[in-house]
């Protein structure tokens, strides 16, 4: 059967083909559709298992590593920031090791397109001593994922594959095998000098990691040789594919050889200085970080000497001008490339979190710090009330952290924190206690969608299904918040700016009198998902009053609803993209926004 | 062959790629793509570059394209610099829009209507591969009406 899958389709249908039947992780872009696919692919095929989201990343792992210790074959699945979140666990579970097999899925974003980082999570194989796969295309990714598994029963350690945005997100013709069903048998072999290893039992576990990992660089490590020119070019993942195609294009085969690496680690350098002899000149093109390169240890061009850009991604254009800067092709006569339109990325048309920046904003004008986090809610930086993302999670240790430098400078500054729900559940919660506990008055704002809308609208702890679609316990965010000691809690819809505005005035005077943070929640559901736009309240019309707007832009520039457009002389909504919310009135000095019940 | 498909969230580029995708699964041929989107969730652009019968990544560079088929005017300029020399833009007229929409119900349905042009412009596939899939799809009947009044 031959099928036209993406990289992370491709990755879950060869976990599953393997054997895998338990998936946890967190979404993260270009993460995110590896667990979906996974899921779509047991109902189709009747596949049982367990494939659902975990609150974070740390918890995925720990939850894969019990069940691989239960003999179950499983696979952890996140973006490279989200292997940071699960590192304590997943340096010990190298470590410990592995029974079931368990594969460590991450997609680095270089770029970056939508990540804080361009770390290469090659160096976290490195790091952890785990064997690290690097599928070049779609097709490798589906072989890499049965591979991966097979090489982890094999020698009882985690397989990493490392993956990157363009082979996460290519489709390519797969011919793929066959999906069956069969019994899950779990079994736990009790063995506390393994699973429960004191200190003392630790360097033993080390010394076996090392063991398993010098056998796998003896039987497992293989390059694979295109082309036949003098000149020697390294390299592995997506950079392959490019080198491949701009070899061909261009006629380029007597003049390169090509050596495609398939597991950048462990690296068997002897292997690899036994063909390189052979060659005059030695190139490195990896995409990331020079981990092929530092493992070389022989002299080389690459990132190290400048060949090789040290950041950004290794697009097929830059890798031609590294080509031509080596003179191995022409230049080309310079050649502008032109660029699409620029459209500022923004909230969509509608959505409540607009109407929650805009009511913070309106009571707390330019006065405030406004510590801001990772999902939609980032683009509350066009409305100016985001000022700094750092993590997951942050905004809420950013506004207790900015809360105590001022107040130790006896500066009264009021600090904001906005968050979403689903980010709060992954890492606000903690920093929530510690503000409670060491009395930090700051306002936090719960940003309530229920969903992770910025990846594609996974589900939340909050609903009542998780992935598979199977019943879930919500749990609720006004019980953990008030669990937590929180005494000021407020709620309201997203879309009602009075109640918003009101408890903010009232959150503003409690963090002025007390010494605790004040919690809000504005909730409203994304208006994204099918569902959450079927039930939005809307108007028959929302338009704009032409004798009345005096074209200042007030609303385009304090509300910033990318239906709202200036023409010239006065704003106008545009039509095919608005989806007459009406939230848009408050923002109008003027009252020229009007809408038709 | 080189294709490059440019139009906004939404549009249906994403299926109207799939569709060229399984043509030439059906007749035995590689194909891959390489999916470009904006953060912006709701009309932004999205940008499918494809190679048929090629390649081994599914990136297409600008002037690289034999066939460019825009389906938002926005991208004219851009959509132009993905083609070769000899490279065919296939796009439709704000009227012709009009018209399917209006005949059809969605917009949607233009993009059966494109790909019954892009049969004409090309030499891979002939009206039957498209029909083969077409057929399979939701909404064959329209889809395939559709696809008709593209090839004319
Ligand atoms: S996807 Fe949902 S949460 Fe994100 S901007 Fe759109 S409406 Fe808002
Ligand atoms: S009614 Fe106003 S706020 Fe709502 S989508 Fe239309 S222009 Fe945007």
């Amino acid at each position: 059967m031959k099928l036209f899958l993406s990289g992370n389709e491709a990755i879950a249908f060869g976990l599953l083909e393997a054997g895998v039947r338990f998936i946890s992780g967190y979404p993260g872009t270009p993460s995110s559709e590896v667990l979906p696919a996974a899921v779509k692919l047991a109902k189709q095929f009747k596949i049982d298992g367990y494939f659902n989201w975990a609150v974070n990343e740390k918890v995925a792992f720990e939850e894969t590593t019990a069940a691989s210790i239960a003999n179950i074959p499983v696979a952890f699945v996140a973006k490279q920031v989200g292997l940071n979140v699960a590192m304590d666990p997943y340096m010990n579970t190298a470590l410990v090791g592995s029974d079931g097999g368990l594969v460590v899925v991450v997609a680095d974003d270089p770029g970056p397109h939508s990540s804080q980082t361009e770390q290469d999570s090659r160096f976290m194989a490195y790091f952890a001593k785990i064997p690290v796969l690097e599928p070049s295309t779609p097709k490798e990714a589906y072989l890499f994922a049965k591979k991966a598994l097979n090489l982890s029963r094999q020698y009882k350690i985690p397989v990493m594959i490392r993956t990157t945005t363009r082979v996460s997100h290519s489709k390519e013709d797969i011919e793929v095998g066959r999906l069956s069903n069969y019994t899950i048998k779990a079994q736990f072999n009790k063995n506390t000098d393994r699973y429960a290893a004191t200190p003392h039992f630790r360097y033993l576990l080390h010394k076996q990691l090392n063991e398993k990992i010098e056998k796998i660089k003896n039987n497992e490590f293989e390059i694979k040789t295109y082309f036949s020119g003098k000149k020697l070019i390294i390299t592995s993942g997506i950079s392959f594919a490019y080198l491949y195609d701009i070899i061909t294009e261009y006629k380029l085969t007597d003049k390169l050889t090509i050596a495609k690496i398939d597991m950048p680690y462990p690296l068997n350098e002897e292997t690899l200085h036994r063909l390189t002899d052979k060659f005059e000149e030695v190139i490195i093109i990896e995409e990331g970080y020079p981990v092929i390169e530092l493992q070389f240890r022989k002299e080389c061009k690459g990132r190290e000497d400048g060949t090789v850009p040290k950041e950004g991604e290794l697009t097929i254009d830059v890798i031609k001008s590294i080509l031509q800067k080596l003179s191995i092709m022409p230049e080309e006569k310079s050649s502008k490339l032109i660029k699409p339109p620029f459209k500022r990325p923004s909230l969509c048309p509608g959505c409540g979190h607009r109407t929650a920046f805009y009511a913070i904003k309106q009571v707390f004008k330019d006065d405030a710090i406004y510590t801001g986090d990772i999902g939609c809610y980032t683009l509350g930086l066009n409305l100016k009330a985001v000022d700094t993302v750092h993590c997951m999670g942050a905004s809420v240790s950013f506004g207790f952290g900015f809360q105590k430098a001022f107040g130790l400078s006896n500066i009264k500054k009021p600090v904001v924190a906005t968050i979403g729900d689903s980010t709060f559940f992954h890492s606000g919660i903690t920093p929530l206690i510690d503000a409670v506990h060491n009395n930090s008055p700051f306002i936090v704002v719960i940003l309530d969608n229920s969903t992770v809308a910025m990846t594609g609208n996974q589900p939340t702890p909050t609903n009542t299904y998780n992935e598979d679609g199977s019943k879930a316990t919500p749990v609720l965010i006004e019980n953990i918040v008030k669990a937590i000691g929180v005494d000021f809690l407020k709620i309201c819809d997203a879309y009602d700016f009075d109640c918003m505005e009101k408890a903010l005035l009232e959150a503003k005077d409690y963090i002025e009198n007390y010494s605790s943070p004040a919690v809000l929640i504005f909730r409203h559901p994304c208006i994204y998902t099918t569902e959450g736009l079927k039930n939005n309240p809307r108007f028959k019309r929302v338009f704009v009053d032409e004798q009345l707007c005096k074209g200042c832009k007030i609303c385009i520039e304090n509300f910033e609803c990318p239906s709202l457009i200036f023409n010239g002389s006065v704003v106008e909504i545009d039509t095919t993209t608005c989806i007459n919310c009406g939230q848009c009135v408050v923002s109008c000095p003027f009252d020229a926004i009007k809408v038709e019940k | 062959m080189k294709l490059v498909i440019i139009g906004v969230g939404g549009m249906g580029a994403i299926s109207l790629s799939k569709t060229i995708a399984q043509m030439a699964i059906n007749k035995n041929l590689s194909v891959k793509s390489s999916e470009i989107h904006g953060i912006a969730k709701k009309g932004g652009l999205v940008e499918v570059q494809m190679k048929i019968d090629e390649g081994l990544s599914g990136v297409v560079l600008q002037k690289e394209a034999d066939i460019v088929i825009l389906l938002e005017d926005l991208y004219f300029q851009y959509a132009k610099a993905f083609l070769n020399k000899n490279g065919i833009l296939i796009t439709l007229t704000k009227e012709e829009k009009e018209s399917i929409k209006k005949e059809f119900g969605d917009i949607k349905f233009a993009n059966s209507f494109i790909l019954g042009r892009f049969i004409k412009k090309q030499s891979i596939f002939d009206k039957l591969d498209a029909v083969e899939v077409l057929k399979n799809i939701k909404f064959s009947e329209k889809n395939l009406k559709a696809f008709e009044r593209g090839i004319g």
